[in-house]
């Protein structure tokens, strides 16, 4: 073991580990025994040699592992309960080894534990938890997938097992699929594993039920399926078979034609994603530096503030009404809107105020404003990523179509991004408020004469601006970490897409940001992330060389 | 001006940062040693707690009488993740301030700029990170492992029968000197092994960049292509980290579809995030949180300790393999400084040869005349639910480090 580059050894064995209880044939016992050939004798699951296996080194556990599920059309109900007792304890940690047995833990490193074989209580102090490699990781999940499938209560439960075993379908013996099929209750559950099995026939012996496969490989398309249909194409019966080789190619085309348009639909939403998270950044900016003309540098950390409301809302919540904890985002809502605004406002009124006529040092005084925050927060709270508990609506993604999946925090982002689109609109063109911000835009000295009040409309105006930025945070929390830094990304990207857009023009910002973002994603997979940024800027200039005035310019007078 | 103002600016900002800057110094004349770690910036959550243990190390050493007779006055400051502003940091620090030693730099492209200021003023910078190798400096001790021991080891492992038999590569880094040269180190081993150039894909992102989701997409196509199984040798750095493990979870790939062997992935990467999708991911280090031995269990403790007492704004649970490197560091120096009997930068390094220190991972850091590599232990981790990591494997013992990889 001198040579650190040499095989990898499992890490902290004891002396214990070659002791004659952990024989290397066990687990081949295991498997002859397990065997699906003897389906007539049903062979009942012999549990100390599972744990022993279990216990064993990364090639013991996923002999184990892979005998379960080659075995697991035929093991009685209760064998596999007990063995996805087994596999579940082990992927948990809360399988503990002794020199003469496994233990069931209740927690890890709980102090005692039950006998995996006998079910006694014993002491745990000497046991050994095994930390399983991604080999022996991915034999012990099929398992897994294979005993949810076939002793689950819920069709739920049974599903996601059926949703492991699709990733490694190859593997999965007939008869598993056969047997989930038969005593399945669910109706969809039983269509969905009858599929798969007649997907799983892509190699057999019987033309029919091969073509068959192939048509079922077809109706779900992936890039996993376009593989393994391709590889078909190396196969003897495709020269032979004039019939088989007419399916394969048009199950191919099918596949091929279908991961394409997922393709296409990723791209959309990809763009429509990075899209909405520049227009919400943006907005609030597009407000006041159209309204008054201050280059506000503390945008992106009234964003970050935003964020840091919703984890004091999320705090709350936990604290006070812990049954409601997932609603936290959304009752953050109008609390990070309130709160920053408030903040804005007391910068107005206590900073920019002074400021209106010299721009430059309003630029320079909301750019201390802005490292005071983020040191204040840094000092105050600290300056790890905050721990957000993301709620089911906003984590994980479903698959749409093909490769294309949908993620919900990106989604909820979107949906977020419309929702204030909307609603700024409506303030701005349908209250009273938002007709003397326009007023004030297109010509601040007429607005005075009539009798607007122009700074109180300043500082109401820049307090919708802070409050739209701490919606952005609420937005990016289920999205990017929360840190005390996490502002400055923002700057230059909203800043960006405010003057492409058109200085003071909402719907402006909004195309510049559809157009960054579908630009950024549509170039990143042809040069990369760090010449698409390039790319995206040089546009731009370019784009304003030719227009200074922006996509979409408020007529104003000055 | 802007030379005056821009150091002002930094100065404010470490004093904002960290309200105990300077601790008031008890020994008449005490021993300076410089920080180079920012407070702010992309690097910030990361660097920041290394300016902590620096301290903690030398409250420790001057708990025990100081060095030579003279107590330790550890200096901090923020170079606020801006690279050249490291270099103008750490020459005010050698040539103002007179410091002994420099502990800094996390990212590569800071010790570059950090590495002509030292060579032109026979300093002494204490490097604590893993990196890219090809390069020895007689002014910068390398704390950390060079590839040979630290990333082909992992590699290897993912390669073999052990680990998910890789015969796929997909590498995502950020775009400066670290990533770059590592990978090309990765594809000239690969290349010794007979891996043909198709086998692999190499993207680069921008500092800070967050949104991952069309390299997701990438990856998940590229495994889905047939060849074998695919894997991704992760190389962004910072809070790109967690930003990219939080969309290839959502996308709903796990570490038995494609793993990811993160380099520059430390717990504290992994805060903030839900890791029960995450279990299996893999990083490779000298120093794990999990390792195991007394040693480790005290310097835990001891860290915990320090937080509470001095208010620290970082998790008293957390510890990274940086954090420990800078501790051993601080120790190392002691020690040479204490055989020199002088904390004069040629006879510190004189002492070198020889030195070994026994250090919380469990291994014994030895360094040689040869070099001022230090050998450390090899770690592989996997990530768990807890936001933290397993220990897969580990080394038998510290292996030589080997500074210039001969595949790149």
């Amino acid at each position: 073991m001198a040579d650190p580059r040499g095989r990898p050894r499992q890490a902290g064995l004891p002396p214990w580990y070659l002791a004659p209880w952990y024989p290397a044939f066990w687990y081949l016992a295991l498997l002859c025994l397990a065997l699906p050939a003897m389906p007539a004798f049903a062979a009942p699951l012999d549990r100390a040699i599972l744990a022993g296996a279990l216990c064993g080194d990364g090639a013991a556990q996923v002999g184990a592992a892979e005998g379960l599920v080659r075995a697991g059309g035929d093991l009685p109900a209760d064998d596999l309960a007990y063995a996805g007792r087994l596999l579940g304890a082990l992927v948990e940690r809360r399988l503990a080894c002794l020199p003469d047995g496994a233990l069931l833990l209740v927690g890890q490193n709980a102090p005692e534990g039950q006998d995996a074989v006998t079910g006694a209580r014993r002491p745990a102090a000497e046991a050994r938890a095994p930390v399983l490699g991604l080999r022996q990781r991915a034999a012990v999940e099929t398992a897994r997938g294979v005993v949810a499938l076939l002793t689950e209560g819920t069709p739920a439960a049974r599903a996601a097992g059926l949703a492991v075993l699709e990733r490694r379908i190859t593997i999965v013996p007939a008869a598993v699929l056969d047997r989930a099929r038969d005593a399945e209750s669910d109706a969809a559950l039983k269509g969905t594993i009858a599929s798969l099995a007649e997907a799983a026939a892509l190699s057999s012996p019987d033309p029919v039920r091969r073509r068959a496969a192939i048509a079922a490989v077809a109706a779900s398309p992936s890039g996993a399926a376009a593989a393994r249909l391709d590889a078909l194409k190396s196969d003897p019966a495709y020269r032979a078979d004039p019939a088989f080789r007419v399916a394969l190619d048009a199950g191919l085309a099918q596949v091929r034609r279908a991961v394409a348009i997922g393709d296409g639909l990723a791209i959309v939403y990809n763009g429509l994603s990075f899209a909405s998270i520049l227009f919400m950044a943006a907005a609030g900016l597009a407000i006041i530096f159209g309204l008054m003309g201050v280059i506000n540098l503390a945008q992106g950390e009234f964003i970050m503030l935003g964020a840091y409301t919703t984890y004091g809302v999320q705090e709350a919540f936990r604290r006070f009404v812990p049954g409601l904890l997932d609603l936290y985002l959304v009752a953050a809502i109008p609390l990070a809107f309130v709160a920053v605004a408030l903040v804005g406002i007391g910068v107005e009124a206590l900073v920019l105020r002074h400021l209106y006529r010299r721009p430059l040092m309003s630029l320079l005084a909301t750019w201390a404003v802005s490292l005071f925050l983020v040191n204040l927060v840094r000092v105050t709270v600290g300056t790890q990523n905050l721990q957000f508990s993301m709620p089911a609506y906003v984590s994980g993604g479903v698959p749409v179509y093909a490769d294309f999946v949908m993620t919900w925090n990106r989604l909820f982002a979107i949906g977020f991004a419309g929702a204030t689109l909307i609603l700024t609109l409506l303030i701005l063109r349908r209250t009273p408020l938002g007709l003397d911000i326009r007023a004030v835009t297109q010509n601040r000295d007429m607005a005075a004469c009539l009798g607007l009040p122009t700074r109180r409309i300043d500082r109401l105006a820049f307090g919708l601006g802070s409050g739209l930025a701490g919606l952005a945070g609420v937005a990016l929390c289920p999205i990017y970490s929360v840190n005390p830094g996490m502002g400055s990304g923002f700057i230059v990207d909203s800043f960006m897409v405010v003057v492409l857009g058109g200085v003071g023009s909402l719907i402006g910002t909004l195309v510049a940001a559809v157009a960054v973002g579908g630009a950024n994603v549509l170039i990143e997979p042809i040069s990369g992330a760090v010449a698409a940024k390039v790319i995206v800027l040089v546009g731009i200039i370019l784009f304003l060389q030719r227009r200074p005035e922006g996509l979409f310019a408020v007529r104003r007078r000055r | 001006m802007t030379h005056l103002t821009r150091r002002s600016f930094v100065g404010a900002a470490a004093l904002l940062a960290a309200p105990a800057l300077i601790r008031p110094s008890f020994a008449a004349d005490p021993v300076k040693l410089g920080c180079l770690f920012s407070s702010s910036g992309t690097m910030a959550n990361l660097e920041g707690r290394l300016n902590h243990v620096v301290r903690m190390a030398a409250d420790e050493i001057n708990g025990r009488g100081g060095v030579n007779g003279r107590q330790i006055e550890v200096l901090t400051s923020d170079p606020a993740s801006d690279w050249p502003l490291y270099a103008q940091v750490g020459r005010q620090m050698l040539q103002q301030e007179k410091v002994a030693a420099l502990f800094g730099c996390w990212t590569s492209v800071s010790r570059k700029s950090v590495l002509p200021v030292v060579e032109q003023n026979d300093g002494l910078l204490f490097y604590p990170l893993h990196f890219e190798g090809d390069e020895n400096s007689k002014n910068v001790v390398y704390m950390n492992s060079p590839p040979a021991s630290s990333v082909l080891p992992a590699v290897d492992y993912l390669m073999g029968p052990e680990g998910v038999g890789a015969k796929r590569f997909f590498m995502i880094g950020s775009d400066y000197v670290w990533p770059r040269t590592i990978n090309k180190q990765l594809k000239g081993y690969w290349k010794s092994k007979g891996i043909p150039e198709t086998a692999w894909r190499e993207e680069y992102v921008p500092f800070g960049f967050s949104n991952f989701q069309t390299l997701v997409n990438q990856v998940r196509s590229f495994a889905s292509q047939p060849g074998g199984q695919a894997i991704v040798v992760l190389t962004v750095v910072g809070s790109s980290i967690p930003d990219f493990l939080r969309e290839f979870a959502n996308q709903g790939v796990t570490a038995t579809d494609v793993p990811i062997l993160g380099l520059d992935m430390v717990e504290a990467d992994l805060e903030g995030l839900d890791t029960a999708k995450l279990v299996g991911h893999l990083n490779c280090w000298a120093y794990l949180q999990a390792a195991k031995g007394e040693r480790n269990k005290k310097f835990l403790g001891d860290w915990a300790a320090y937080v509470k007492a001095k208010n620290v704004p970082f998790s008293a649970d957390t510890v990274i393999d940086p954090m420990v490197s800078a501790y051993d560091s601080v120790h190392l120096w002691a020690l040479a400084a204490a055989k020199a009997g002088s904390f004069a930068v040629p006879e510190v390094r004189q002492a070198f040869a020889n030195l070994s220190f026994d250090d919380p991972s469990g291994y014994t850091l030895t360094m040689t005349g040869e070099n001022n590599y230090v050998s450390r232990g090899v770690f592989i981790g996997s990530v768990n639910e807890k936001r933290g990591f397993d220990v897969l494997w580990q080394s038998a013992d510290a292996p030589k480090p080997v500074p210039f990889s001969p595949y790149g």
